[in-house]
């Protein structure tokens, strides 16, 4: 039984914990570094690998080769490799992106855009180093100008923000504009502020990404797929989407929310409306905005707890499945960990997990429905529809 | 199945060598595993050595995760690493004192002085303090937290009776009747 002292211990190894803030940085690049192939001559001796190419070279000018892709090609693998330009071969990914260099402060001398096979790109160019960035995906192409606050719709139907910071823009820069392309639809100079340069990226649809650092001149590429697979596979709908006052009901995943700090959950309500149930998620008072959060669409409501991994299966045939980033309910929120409103579409909501400032949600629903996600204010709340027959 | 469709694919393209993939596990995974190893091995800079030892093993046995939920398999990479770099530390420690000269003194406790809750954990067995973080921080079952560490169910009740107790005593707190 848990008694006083344990309820003490718990939380402070939970107090300790959040004093490692994040994962840093440098580590990231450790292990992504760690990750990274050798070449076949390794690491320990690349004096060895030069000297040996350097050997093989001068033996075929010696005796009169001088097609430089035969010397090329007559060398070993590994001495290739260090010689040879390395390809591009990153694949699309669906993901938020970060990188840069935080020491850099710099200024993007040009932004470009062009078509190609399979992918359109854009070209950032900076005048020294690239800066820290964050790539972030985003289900609409509506933007926030910096500092205003003002809302500024793009082409297209998803986007992407790119902010990049400790960096300038020159004054030429266009503020806005619209290659058209089969995915990049516009892009527009959201704003210059306290050093942080903004750009917001409005897509004619949810699109991978790959994003390149290169230099000479330092700049920052991102890809858009214009082919490929979907970022977001979702079962066919039993129900026809349908457009109402707050929205339309769409049958695919949903993502939103803005990381402005931890947030508490504080109360999750449920009801049945005509066309649809809802559950709200309210977070306590004084929260400024819906946290990052994902709600993802599965054929089925066996969920997976977090972070013990164990298996649990709702009720019901399909699942939603609601994760909140930089959340918790610990400490305010005082309900039940599962909820069983029994109503039309929603039979069961169960947290999942509660850990590491990630709060988890699993959704049970009689069947294969559509929602509508809208994040709400005063008091700040995320809200899902599940359409009903 | 069991694990989330997204995850699966990242998991799946993991398997086929796909760096940028195994990026996204260790943004998904990252900061848990280097919350449980610090709060195992109580330095910050071992815990991220640990941290990143967890995800390159991670990578190399990539293939030899069949439907399974890649946190818990993370966890358990971490625990045993965390708990060899406390015995690894403890070893050069030893050899410190005995050679006396890289200042490995070792801090002198009394059970009779009430120590806080982080001083007294710096205490316990590597062991036996990782019973404690993932029973009490990540709320392990006791059967989940045994099979994290590869242990039978009764060894990990009993390492967790024998730390909460060494607990309580270097706490001066009062066992619940």
């Amino acid at each position: 039984m848990s008694d006083d002292f344990e309820r003490r211990l718990r939380e402070h190894l939970h107090h300790e914990a959040s004093q490692v803030p994040q994962l840093p940085r440098e580590l990231r690049g450790r292990i992504r570094n760690g990750v990274q192939p050798r070449p076949r001559f390794g690491m320990r001796a690349p004096q060895l690998a030069f000297a040996a190419a350097a050997g093989v070279l001068a033996g075929a000018l010696f005796f009169g080769v001088r097609n430089q892709q035969v010397i090329i090609n007559a060398l070993p693998a590994g001495i290739r490799q260090l010689i040879q330009p390395t390809p591009t071969p990153q694949p699309f990914v669906c993901t938020d992106r970060s990188g840069g260099n935080p020491s850099v402060s710099t200024q993007v001398t040009d932004i470009r855009w062009a078509r190609h096979d399979g992918y359109d790109r854009v070209v950032v160019d900076f005048s020294s180093g690239i800066p820290s960035y964050d790539l972030t995906r985003q289900p609409t192409a509506n933007f926030v100008q910096d500092p205003s606050g003002q809302p500024v719709t793009l082409d297209g139907s998803a986007g992407v923000k790119l902010i990049l910071r400790n960096t300038d823009g020159s004054p030429s820069l266009a503020r806005d504009s619209k290659p058209g392309f089969p995915a990049l639809r516009e892009v527009t100079q959201l704003g210059v502020f306290e050093g942080v340069l903004t750009y917001g990226l409005g897509l004619a649809a949810p699109t991978c990404e790959r994003v390149l650092e290169l230099s000479g001149p330092p700049r920052l590429v991102i890809d858009f797929a214009t082919s490929g697979p979907a970022p977001s596979a979702s079962p066919t709908p039993t129900l026809a989407p349908s457009a109402t006052a707050l929205g339309q009901f769409q049958c695919v995943d949903a993502s939103g929310g803005m990381d402005a700090g931890p947030v508490q959950l504080k109360a999750i309500r449920t009801a049945h409306q005509p066309g649809y149930d809802r559950i709200v998620f309210e977070f306590s008072p004084g929260t400024g905005a819906v946290p990052p959060y994902t709600v993802t669409r599965q054929s089925s409501t066996h969920f997976v707890k977090d972070p013990s991994g164990q298996p649990v299966t709702l009720k019901g045939s399909y699942g939603l499945r609601l994760v909140m980033r930089n959340t918790t309910a610990y400490g305010a929120y005082q309900g039940s960990s599962d909820l069983t409103p029994g109503l039309p579409a929603l039979l069961e909501a169960a947290q999942l997990g509660d850990f590491e400032g990630v709060n988890s949600w699993g959704l049970g629903l009689a069947r294969n429905s559509c929602m509508r996600v809208l994040e709400l204010s005063n008091p700040t709340r995320l809200v899902i529809d599940i359409q009903t027959p | 199945m069991l694990m989330d469709p997204a995850l699966t694919r990242v998991i799946e393209r993991c398997r086929e060598g796909d760096r940028d993939a195994f990026e996204e596990v260790v943004n998904r995974y990252g900061l848990q595993v280097l919350r449980t190893a610090r709060l195992i091995v109580r330095d910050e800079a071992v815990a991220e050595d640990v941290c990143q030892e967890t995800f390159l093993k991670a990578w190399r046995r990539i293939r030899t995760l069949r439907d399974e939920e890649p946190g818990p398999w993370l966890n358990r990479i971490a625990t045993n690493e965390s708990i060899s770099a406390c015995r690894r530390r403890s070893r050069f420690q030893v050899l410190a004192e005995r050679f006396g000269r890289f200042g490995g003194v070792k801090r002198e406790v009394s059970t009779e002085a009430r120590l806080d809750l982080a001083r007294a954990l710096d205490q316990l067995a590597p062991d036996h303090r990782a019973a404690i973080v993932l029973h009490y921080y990540q709320d392990l079952s006791v059967e989940e937290t045994a099979s994290a560490l590869g242990a039978p169910v009764d060894t990990v009740k009993s390492r967790l009776k024998t730390a909460l107790r060494r607990l309580r005593e270097l706490t001066g707190s009062e066992e619940v009747s």
